[in-house]
Order: C-alpha cells, then structure tokens, then sequence
C-alpha cells in the first residue's frame, strides 16, 4: 500500500505541468443531434447479369483499385440435406472438395500452386447453402479460376482427405465441450429446431459413419450448373471475364434443374432446459420463431430486434444487462431470417451468481415489449439507425455483387436492396407490438441455461420447471 | 452472433501480419502505379501536436475514423493493472454535454459516488479485518447515490448518436502499448464523430463506475476463466515474461480489477491521452481539405501536455527453458514462445518470413507434417510479434492435438521441424511463395476503408511512422534464405524457450 501512494503522488507531480482545461472547448461544442450535414449523394452501381447457356447466372462488378479478384459461387445445398445417422456429410463434402484434389491434380498439387499463388479458395457450408469462395491476386486469375472450377465440378476427394478431414472434425466436436458457448449454442439449435432436420447434428458417432462414397454422391447431387450463382468483383474486364467463365465452367453440364428450397421449420413448444458446465459464467439462451424475409412482418422485426437487442448500447438488453445491472459482458439479440423462416435469440454471457437474474430480466424485456410494444422515440431511433447505416450494404464492389446474387439465390426481389428502406420507413408503433406478441409467445419459447447451479444465487425452480442434463451433451453425443 | 463491443485486442496479430504485408506491396506484386500508397496518404500536424493521416477513396459513399494513443496496459502501474481497458471502457460513457440531464447537479453526485466507493474499497481491501458493518452501509450508500445518479444521465449516448446517424463498426482496443477507438459512417457525417471524440478528449465524464468494473470481470471470466486458451495464454505471459510488463494480463489481474480506481483512472487518462499522443486516421470518400477544417476546429482548442517519459523495467536475457503448466477441464493445448528483438531491426522482419513459412498456409511446414502428413494435430499456427511491439516481444507458437496425442509428441515434431529450419536454407520458391503471401493479404486487408485506416493508424502509432511499412518493404526483399537460418539459429533455442501446455483435470 505504501508503494502505491508513492506512485500517485509521482503522478500528480506530472499532472501539475499539464494545465487540463476542458472549458477552452466550450465554443465549438454545439448540440450534436443538430449539426447540419451535405446530403449523400450516392447511386449505387449495379451488377450485370448474364446467364451462361448451361443455366449458371453470373452477377459482375467492375473495381480496378486493386490487383485482386473475388469470386464466389452459391449453390442450393447445405447441412440440411445430411442423411439421417450420417451428419456431417454436407460439411465434410464442402471440406474435402477445397482438400481433396480434382481430375487434373492432386491435393498436395492444388495446395502448393494455390500457396504460390497466394490464392484463397475457402467452401463454407451452411444449414441450406453452400459458398465456394476464391480471392486472388489479378496477375493468377486464370491459374486460380481453373483451379477453382475444377474444384466445382471434379472434385477427386481423395481418401486420405477424407480421412484427415474426419479425424480434424473429430478433434472439434471432442473440443466443444471446451468451449461453454459453443456447446450452448449447439444444444440451443437442437432445442429450437427439435424435431426438424435442422435440429439433427453431428456428433462423433455420425462422422465416423461417414465414407468417401457419402461425399461423392453428396456432391453429385448438388452441384450443376443450374444449381449455381456466381459473383465477380474486382479487377477484371466484365467481358473478358464472361468468355474466360465461358470456356471453363460454361462447358459444364450435369443434369437436373435448379434445387429448391426445403420446406419451413416445424418447431417444438416451449422448453426449460438446464446443461451443467462447471463455469464461473452462464450462457442464458432465450428463443423464438420468427418471420422470414418474405413475410409482411419481417420489417418490423428487424426494428423490434434493434430495439430488443442488436441495436448496441441503446438496445434493451444491453442496457438493462450489461449497463445497469454489470450482469454480463456480452448481452443482447440477434434474429436471422431465410426467406421462408427465421429465428429470433436473446443471449447474456452471466456471471453465474446472476445467472437467473439475467434471465428474469430478459425475459421480462421480452414480456414488457409484448405488452407494451416499444416507446416512439426508439421506434424513431431504431428506424433512423437502420436506414442511415444500409449505405454500408454498398461499401465495397465485393459487398454488392455478391449481394445481389444472394438475393437471386434466396428468390427475393431483385430491388430489394432499394425498396428495404422505405419498408422500415413504413414500420409503425402497432407493428411492432403485433410481431411482438404474435412471435414472442410463451408457448414458443425456449430457454437454456448452461452453467453450474450450485453456483447461482437461487434456486432453478425458482424461475420455472427445468429439464436438468447434469452430464452437458456438448461432446456430440 | 454475440455482439462484442469494446473488447481487447489482446494479439493485434492480424493486423501485424497485414501491415507488414502492406510495404511490399507496390514493389514485388505489380508497379507502384497500381495503388502508391506514399502518395495517397495525406500527412498534417496541429499546432497542439495531434497528428492526422487522411487517404481520399471513393470506392462507397463511406469513411472510417480511427484515433490511436501509443499507450495500453503497460502504462498501468503496478496494483493497477487492467486500467488502460477499464479506461477505454469508461470512456463511452459520454461526456459533460453528452449523456447528462443535468450536468452540474450530477458533477455533484459523481463526486460522492467516488468518495464512497473508494472509501468502500479501502474497506474491503483490509480483508478479514474489514468492518462488516460499514461495509454494509457504505454499499447501501453508494446503491442510492448511484440510482440518483441514474436519474440524472442519459445512458449511452455516444453509441446512440454514431448508431442513428448510420455508424457501424463502432468499437475500441487495448493492447499492450496501443490503443485505439474506432467507427465508420457515412462520408458525410465526419462532424459527428469530431463533435463526439473531441468531446470526450476533454470532458469524458467516468459515469457507472463501479457497475462497469462487474462488466470488465465478466470480461475476463468470458475470455480467461471460462476459456481455456485465454487461461493458458494468461499464464503463459506471466511465465515468459519476468520482469517486463508484457508479462501482465490486458484486461488486469482479479485482485486489482475489483479495486480499479476511480482517481488512478482519471489520472491515467489526462497523462497519456493529451493531442500530442494522439494519432487521427480516416480514410475514405472524403476531402482532405473539407475534412481539415472540420479536425481543427474541434480537436485544435485541446491543449498540449507534456508526457511523462515511461519507464519500463527490461526484461533480461533468459538463460535456461521455462515451463508452465496449467490445470483445467479441457482438451489438451500447448504454447511454445521464443524472444526476440521488435521493429524496426531485421531479425523481426525475417521472423515474419519464418511465420509464413512456417504456418501460412496448408504446404507451410508445421501444417504439413503436424496435420496431413502425421496426423497428430487439429490445428498448429503461429504469431510473430507477440504480446505488442514497442518492446522486444515473442516469437509464439500455438498447437492443439489430436486425441490421444500428447503435446509432448507435438513439442517433439515441432523442434524437428525448427531444426531443420536451422540446419538446411529454404528454398527459392519457398521463400518467393511466403512473400507473395504477405503481399496479397495486404492487398486483402486494404481492400476495405477499416483495413487500410487499420494498418496507417498502427504504424503510425507503434513505429512512430505510418512510412515503417515502405522501410519494411526493403527489408523484406532482402531477406534471403541464409537470413531465415541465421535468424532460426540465433533466437529459436531451447534456452530461449518458454513452454505452457494445459493438462486436463479430472
């Protein structure tokens, strides 16, 4: 302690040399909701669009700032689609396509040319699509567009990929355990998707069912050049780039039409679950359906989860949870829509003594903004939040093809991209308390709590009748 | 999917990489014709000492703004560590004009707020000779005091003002010896953000103290306690490190994050956070001229201070290898770091080299034997530069097993792998292959107006010239294989050598 006096007293010496005077700004600082600003006047510049002969559609954005080119292909595919017992085979195609070689080389070849080339060739795959993405330096574009359709359209999946790839799944599944949001998170998808081929989830058992054949026919049946969508963006010349796609992915044929969409969630009724984590922080999940992008209620659940939630600082979550109560660090929302559904989740990160404190008080913002709807001036936040920052949808040339062609994909308008903001303009205060309390049901709800009880500062029961899993199930099993 | 706002960069490994990317760039990838950074970035000093980089893009109607200071957790002193953080935190707490109802009578109440709190926490640092009692009523004090104070604020603001006018990317970090707050907006709202960031250069008013320091615990019980990386990167630190403050956790140690405080913190702040420590970048579809005249105007009144020289203890030589293990219910991990010297001398800029070659990429070397070819580990990556690089930093390596194998089998692979490295030069297409990396991730990073503000803002801050990134470039076209052997030779040894491995419990 006497070390520590010392040392402020050296600092105040300092502090005297400085005079801080905070008044001399006095005169500049005016009211800063009342600073008057140019307009932005900004028309945003538009793909083209070409359809090859073989039926994939290509979305193409000229940028000549830098010696790069991006592509990226999305295709009607996705976990969604992994045969009962075998999860994981949608992931694993997408993984051992990139690892496993094509017709013309190997998948040591492709690694080292891709490697020199500094070339990115990255396949993410999702519940229900799949994007196959490259990133290279304009000077390889060739080099790297061959390499990437070939990935596209022979994949070779060498076994020793295959093997290599389940053994590194493996690792993961056994190391989410480990990780108390990721093992939240899983087990809230199974929650809320019970019943649903999206809650099916792979586990350890169901990779080791997987073989080589799986991946082969796997891919056989999703990608054709009818099932396919590719963005362009950077420094190429539209129409050389159109004859160079031509010649490689343009001769490509393979049967079939293009895939649909799966067919909505049917979803399980509301739930208490309780995973214990020996953890000195809960992860409190609290969900709900939600409307899809095509619904009339999208829009005003985009602002009812700003508000709720994802709206930063000024959201009701954080504030409550994070500002005034200093529950938990990360707090707050977030509502993910496809065209057809969507899911809406609140979330806190709690120190586990508060650990039913921070789900009381979300579930009572829930409960309040159901009854309650929202306050006009957040409406008015909220809205004027999300209309000035969509100008960021149109950020980067990267950003808007690949945009646009996810519209397409998704079979939403193509004006969407425009027409977004004058429909969260039209967004009232009695839209808001419809979709509150036509989505924020307590028949739909689902809750869990991955923590140690023991821990918490009172009692489960005390907020409602949980289902306990004392062994927590983040091991895939 | 969880929002994480004001966290600590506690790596700043990407960025590093990219920026170091970035020098080479215009000689090696194409000619400077391309995109000549030298000429695009605008240089202006105020007469307070405030240095400001603009780069005009027109790419999207938008601009990034980031302020840097070259200060961070190895400015908090001892019994004080994580007040860099907490301050970045308390800094978003609004200002004398923003974020008040009232500001005079609510000056008034902050004062009592901090004179009970602090009271409190003398209190409660006596330990097992604290007065209960007192104790007791000083927390019921300060629980009044506070929900009067809460009558009197508007809570968060700042955010507010950015989020409405269209900002994204709002957000900050603390790092060892850098910190920075940044935002995007919409080009045309560049006022906004001076209005704002001057504001809180000069009248940051520390509002919900102490109901923020429970926030910064839940931080670290987030990223170290409940996250066995964090855990082993913590200890890891502490064990490499024995003297120099690299050695301390960013986010600080529990002991001293409950008692952060009130006084210490301010003071923190006025010292290293004056205009002549302060680093402005902004980047995008703006006018430089336009833009000047909106900075000086706002930011110009802020008064000069002088700095305080930092004293830093050294951290001397290491003579013998160090281990560390540590205890926790997870699958098994392992850290290997190695010391070295920082920027601007050589020997760091080979050891960017030897990070590629050594894990960038599937055909680098450690990926290659550890992962395809033995198949006994799920990921193994490296990090040049390691906790900061104001100071002499770490060369780290970071492997994760596959089950049922050791981090003992993978500490074995990898020293075979680091001799080599030592004993035989690399090859030609190697080490051409390695530098063609380092150059498109920077084209990659500053492809964005973040990115690019990013890297100019760092340099700028942590070399002391945004042009380090031009020297860099004629480093990097020097090193040579032999370079990489000499460099592996000299630092990477087994007395040179700190080991933490996390051994599961139970």
């Amino acid at each position: 302690m006497k070390r520590h006096r010392i040392y402020m007293a050296f600092l105040l010496l300092f502090l005297s040399l400085c005079a801080w005077q905070g008044d001399a700004m006095g005169d500049v600082m005016g009211d800063p909701d009342n600073i008057t600003y140019a307009p932005l006047r900004f028309e945003p510049p538009k793909t083209q669009r070409v359809e090859l002969k073989n039926g994939i559609i290509l979305h193409m954005l000229e940028d000549h700032e830098l010696p790069l080119v991006n592509i990226s292909a999305v295709v009607r595919m996705g976990s969604f689609y992994d045969p009962p017992g075998k999860e994981g085979v949608a992931k694993l195609t997408g993984t051992v396509m990139r690892t496993g070689g094509t017709g013309s080389m190997t998948g040591d070849q492709l690694d080292e040319e891709l490697d020199f080339i500094a070339g990115l060739i990255n396949v993410s795959v999702e519940t229900e699509s799949c994007t196959v993405s490259l990133s290279v330096p304009q000077d390889d574009l060739d080099r790297g567009l061959k390499i990437f359709s070939d990935i596209l359209m022979n994949p070779a999946f060498e076994e020793e990929k295959v093997i290599t790839a389940k053994a590194i799944e493996t690792e993961a599944l056994r190391r989410i355990r480990d990780n108390p949001q990721q093992t939240a998170f899983r087990e809230f998808r199974r929650l809320i998707y019970r019943g649903d081929p999206r809650g099916r989830i792979s586990s350890i058992e169901s990779i080791e069912r997987v073989k080589r054949d799986d991946l082969i026919v796997f891919h056989r049946q999703f990608f054709r050049p009818s099932n396919l969508m590719i963005a362009v963006s950077g420094d190429v010349q539209s129409k050389d780039m159109v004859d160079n796609i031509r010649a490689t992915l343009g001769e490509w044929n393979a049967p079939g039409g293009p895939g649909g969409f799966p067919p909505p969630p049917v979803y399980a009724p509301a739930s208490l679950d309780y995973f214990f984590k020996d953890t000195p922080q809960s992860i409190v999940l609290v969900g709900h359906p939600a409307p899809g992008k095509e619904s009339s209620d999208f829009y005003a659940f985009e602002v009812l989860d700003f508000i709720i939630g994802s709206g930063g600082f000024r959201s009701r979550i954080f504030g409550e949870v994070r500002n005034r109560l200093g529950l938990a660090y990360s707090a707050g929302s977030f509502y993910s829509s496809r065209p057809h559904y969507g899911i809406f989740g609140a979330y806190a990160m709690a120190n586990a003594s508060s650990t039913l404190d921070a789900l009381s008080a979300m579930t009572n913002i829930l409960n309040e903004v159901k009854k309650k709807g929202a306050h006009p001036d957040e409406l008015a936040w909220a809205k004027q939040s999300i209309i000035n920052n969509f100008i960021f949808s149109f950020a980067t040339p990267d950003r808007i093809a690949v945009g646009q062609m996810m519209l397409e994909h998704d079979g939403l308008p193509d004006n969407l991209l425009t027409s977004y903001k004058n429909n969260i303009e039209r967004v009232e205060l009695d839209d808001l308390r419809a979709v509150a309390s036509r989505y924020l049901s307590d028949k739909s709800r689902v809750v869990l709590v991955l923590g140690d009880k023991k821990r918490f500062n009172r009692p489960l029961s005390s907020f409602g009748d949980f289902r306990v899993t004392q062994d927590n199930a983040g091991d895939g099993q | 999917m969880t929002s994480v706002r004001i966290f600590p960069n506690i790596f700043l490994k990407s960025l590093i990489l990219t920026a170091i990317a970035l020098l080479s760039l215009c000689e090696t990838l194409r000619p400077c014709g391309a995109y000549d950074l030298t000429d695009k970035v605008k240089e202006f000093t105020l007469e307070n000492g405030l240095k400001v980089l603009i780069v005009e893009r027109h790419a999207g109607p938008t601009v990034s703004l980031y302020i840097s200071h070259p200060t961070g957790a190895i400015d908090d002193g001892d019994g004080h560590t994580g007040t860099a953080h907490f301050l970045e935190h308390m800094r978003f707490k609004g200002t004398e004009t923003i974020g008040t109802r009232n500001s005079d009578e609510e000056k008034h109440i902050l004062r009592k707020i901090h004179e009970t709190g602090s009271a409190l926490d003398r209190e409660e640092m006596k330990g097992e000779g604290a007065d209960r009692q007192r104790m007791e009523e000083l927390r019921k004090r300060l629980d009044a005091l506070q929900a009067e104070a809460g009558k009197l604020s508007i809570p968060a603001e700042i955010d507010r003002l950015y989020t409405e006018n269209g900002g994204g990317d709002l957000n900050a970090f603390t790092g060892q010896d850098i910190t920075t707050y940044h935002v995007s907006l919409p080009a045309n709202k560049v006022e906004l953000w001076a209005r704002i960031e001057s504001d809180r250069l000069a009248n940051p008013v520390f509002r919900e103290f102490y109901s923020e320091r429970n926030v910064v615990m839940e931080e670290r019980n987030q990223r170290v306690a409940s996250d066995p990386g964090g855990e082993l990167r913590e200890q890891f630190m502490a064990t490499a490190f024995i003297a120099h403050p690299y050695r301390r956790p960013i986010l600080g140690w529990p002991s001293d994050m409950r008692f952060l405080d009130f006084d210490y913190t301010l003071q923190f702040f006025r010292t290293n956070y004056t205009p002549n420590n302060t680093i402005i970048t902004i980047v995008g579809d703006v006018s430089p001229e336009v833009v000047m005249e909106i900075v000086r105007r706002y930011f110009g009144p802020l008064p000069r201070c002088t700095v305080p020289p930092r004293r830093v203890t050294e951290e001397p030589v290491q003579t013998g290898e160090r281990r560390t293990e540590v205890k926790f219910d997870a699958a098994p991990r392992l850290i290997i770091g190695y010391h070295k010297p920082t920027l601007p001398s050589f020997d760091d800029c080979v050891f960017d080299v030897i990070d590629t070659i050594l894990s960038g990429g599937r055909t680098s070397r450690f990926f290659k034997v550890l992962v395809k070819e033995k198949g006994i580990a799920s990921d193994v990556t490296t990090a040049n530069g390691y906790p900061g690089a104001r100071y002499p930093n770490l060369f780290v390596i970071f492997a994760e097993p596959i089950s049922p194998h050791t981090p003992g089998e993978l500490e074995e692979v990898l020293y075979q792998e680091l001799d080599r490295l030592k004993r035989e030069p690399v090859g030609t297409r190697e080490l051409e292959g390695a530098k063609n990396n380092l150059k498109a991730a920077l084209l990659r990073n500053i492809s964005t107006n973040s990115g690019l503000a990013g890297m100019l803002s760092y340099y700028q801050t942590v070399a002391g010239d945004w042009r380090y990134l031009v020297t860099f470039l004629s480093l990097l076209e020097k090193v040579t294989p032999e370079d990489v052997m000499t460099t592996a030779g000299k630092y990477l040894t087994r007395d040179n050598r700190t080991v933490a491995t996390l051994v599961k419990d139970k």
